[in-house]
């Protein structure tokens, strides 16, 4: 008897499956469809950048459909055929590895596909959209030169990066670059890898302050990496109004809460997931409308800090939302 | 007192005791700050975190099984343990919630690895998977500040010179210890893990003793996990990610054999020190991270080399 009740809700769940499946191809009503396999969305960035592009694409009347690669590359290109497969009219990738997507950007483009990429460029593909990270790095160099200078802070930095990743390394590249440009004297006394990760920035930070407690600037090339070296500065007992700590990224409730706090987070360089997003789904309907799109769709950057919080964001419930006109002022 | 001493030398982990005690000398003939208190402090306190889910793992290990969903405890039980922490205000009760949240994940395991019949490597790469992503869906990848003062204390505090984790691995090694050597459950784990067929016949509660090691594991492992939330004052829905090969190599390098029955906590405590005092001197001396990994693999079998040259001198030397 079991068995039987068993089969039948196995059938009953098979012919269900089928259905669904017939109704989603059948959808295809003109409207646009977009796809965008993302290559982490367990990261709080990659959230604001699909809860945007979701509610940017509600706005303009299209469809997209996003998916998460988890940063694995075989997933990814998967996932993006899965897509291929749906028939949707253009296709956006946040490279897990850039140089493995070229035959999947070549079958998209096969089907008439259009293709770009978000953060990264991939050859064959029509463009990238995403911040100039050395350009941003650049400028929280040239912005902690003028307050060091203003401030008459003799430097001696502690840098925390991931440098397995190229767009980190440049975000540092950078950084050293501004410092250069503006002038000051400083030393960088390290450079460690705190993967990006609160845990492991707080842990290489506590040994290198304790090589050199003489650091008084910390500069980490995301929140986590730059509140991770503020605990650690703490924990080693040193001297936490001498500290000027400076993010990168400012993408989320770890950064506002920092800088908002009444924290040696100073200042941080903004890279406006949410308007990444947003540019993601006006860059999809721009090149399905026929136009062409810049090699690099630049979104922007800018410093952030106590005094200029408010120009960009307004509180909203508990939490505040990004005035994205203001961001797009910045646009060049 | 000579006997003490020649005890110590022929102690099994003599080769690895020798290796941390090298290890060390070499960094402190390197860096003017190896030997700082303020340093000790730090390995101690780093290698703590390690100790305590570590000695969870080395009676798993002994059992002849594995646990790998040690690194995703990390981020569950501390996002449940900050959000009791925050909606309570009641360190107390997030402990509480922390050790039960660990209790039951052991119990399933537990129950998934004997009742269920699944091979524990799978079992709880399957555990480690699910509670990833519960950590990822209840926190939409974001982490939760802990808005209680005093709960930092845990994970940065100290009791006297001693920091509060280290006194905690302690105590619970000391308590481990003393049940593993000195109780006939201690002999009932390295009985099951030895031969579980003989243990078995022997009418020893197999099933039973393999459950309550796997929770045992993942409540420290929770344990764990409630003092890194402290020294993040967070709850981090990325933390512990490769926590569990971190462990798995510091015990596996300490002497706890991979097929079970075999290790001692002592020897444990040694890799994981080894490890921490690795990881630590690299960063002192700054070398670039890229040469991190090389030079733990390298570490790792040095280690292993002189331990196991140490015991095949010993089982030649006649009545050794």
């Amino acid at each position: 008897m079991r068995t039987i009740a068993r089969r039948a809700l196995t059938c009953a769940a098979l012919a269900a499956a089928v259905l669904l499946c017939a109704c989603s191809e059948k959808e295809d009503d003109g409207r646009l469809k977009i796809g965008y396999v993302v290559n982490y969305m367990s990261h709080e960035w990659y959230q604001n950048i699909c809860r945007a592009a979701e509610a940017r694409a509600a706005e303009l009347d299209v469809d997209i459909v996003i998916a998460d690669a988890n940063l694995d590359i075989a997933a990814q290109v998967s996932k993006a055929e899965n897509l291929i497969a749906q028939g949707v009219d253009v296709l956006v990738l946040t490279p897990v590895d850039a140089k493995a997507l070229g035959p999947v950007v070549a079958e998209a483009k096969r089907h008439g596909i259009h293709v770009f990429t978000e953060s990264n460029p991939v050859a064959g593909s029509l463009s990238y959209v995403g911040i100039d990270n050395k350009a941003a790095g650049r400028k929280a160099g040239l912005w902690y030169g003028a307050y060091a200078r203003e401030q008459g802070i003799d430097s001696r930095i502690l840098i925390i990066g991931v440098p397995n990743f190229e767009d980190c390394r440049l975000r540092v590249e950078g950084f050293k670059a501004g410092l250069a440009e503006s002038g000051i004297d400083y030393g960088i006394v390290q450079e460690v890898d705190g993967q990006g990760l609160k845990e492991r920035a707080l842990k290489v930070a506590q040994d290198a302050l304790t090589a050199n407690p003489d650091v008084n600037v910390i500069f980490g090339i995301n929140d986590d990496s730059t509140t991770g070296g503020m605990a650690a500065y703490r924990a080693a007992g040193l001297d936490e109004d001498a500290l000027v700590a400076i993010g990168f990224g400012f993408e989320g409730t770890v950064g506002r809460t920092a800088l908002l706090g009444d924290t040696s987070y100073r200042a941080a360089l903004g890279m406006f997931p949410e308007f990444v997003g947003v540019s993601l789904v006006e860059a999809a309907v721009a090149v399905a409308g026929g136009q062409t799109l810049p090699e690099h769709y630049e979104t922007p950057t800018v410093m952030i800090t106590r005094d200029n919080f408010e120009q960009f964001y307004r509180p909203e419930g508990d939490d505040y939302a990004l005035y994205l006109d203001a961001v797009r002022a910045l646009m060049p | 007192m000579k006997r003490i001493l020649s005890r110590l030398v022929q102690a099994e982990q003599a080769g690895l005791g020798l290796a941390l005690f090298l290890l060390c000398a070499v960094l402190a003939t390197l860096s003017p700050v190896f030997l700082t208190t303020g340093n000790i402090t730090n390995i101690l306190r780093d290698a703590s975190l390690v100790a305590i889910a570590g000695i969870g793992m080395v009676v798993i290990i002994l059992q002849g099984e594995i646990d790998l969903s040690v690194g995703s405890v990390q981020a569950v039980v501390g996002i449940l343990a900050v959000t009791v922490l925050n909606a309570s205000g009641s360190i107390l009760l997030a402990l509480g919630s922390a050790l039960l949240l660990g209790v039951l994940v052991g119990l399933t395991n537990g129950l998934l690895v004997t009742r269920a019949g699944i091979n524990s490597l799978i079992a709880t790469l399957g555990m480690m998977a699910i509670l990833r992503g519960v950590a990822m869906v209840s926190t939409g990848a974001v982490s939760i500040q802990a808005k209680v003062p005093g709960f930092v204390e845990i994970g940065t505090g100290y009791l006297g010179p001693l920091p509060v984790p280290l006194v905690l691995a302690a105590g619970l090694f000391g308590a481990v210890y003393f049940v593993l050597h000195h109780t006939p459950f201690g002999r009932y784990v390295y009985a099951v893990g030895g031969n579980r067929e003989a243990a078995e016949l022997a009418g020893l509660p197999v099933i039973r003793i393999k459950i309550f090691v796997f929770m045992l594991g993942s409540a420290l492992a929770a344990l764990s996990a409630f003092v890194l939330a402290s020294r993040l004052n967070s709850g981090q829905p990325n933390a512990g990610l490769g926590f569990e090969l971190q462990v798995i190599a510091a015990v596996v390098l300490g002497g706890v054999s991979l097929t079970g029955g075999v290790g001692t906590l002592v020897g444990a405590l040694l890799g994981i020190l080894i490890l921490t005092v690795l990881n630590n001197g690299l960063v002192l001396l700054n070398v670039s991270s890229f040469y991190h990994d090389i030079a733990r693999g390298i570490v790792i079998i040095i280690a292993v080399y002189m331990d196991t040259r140490r015991r095949r001198s010993l089982s030649r030397r006649p009545g050794g």
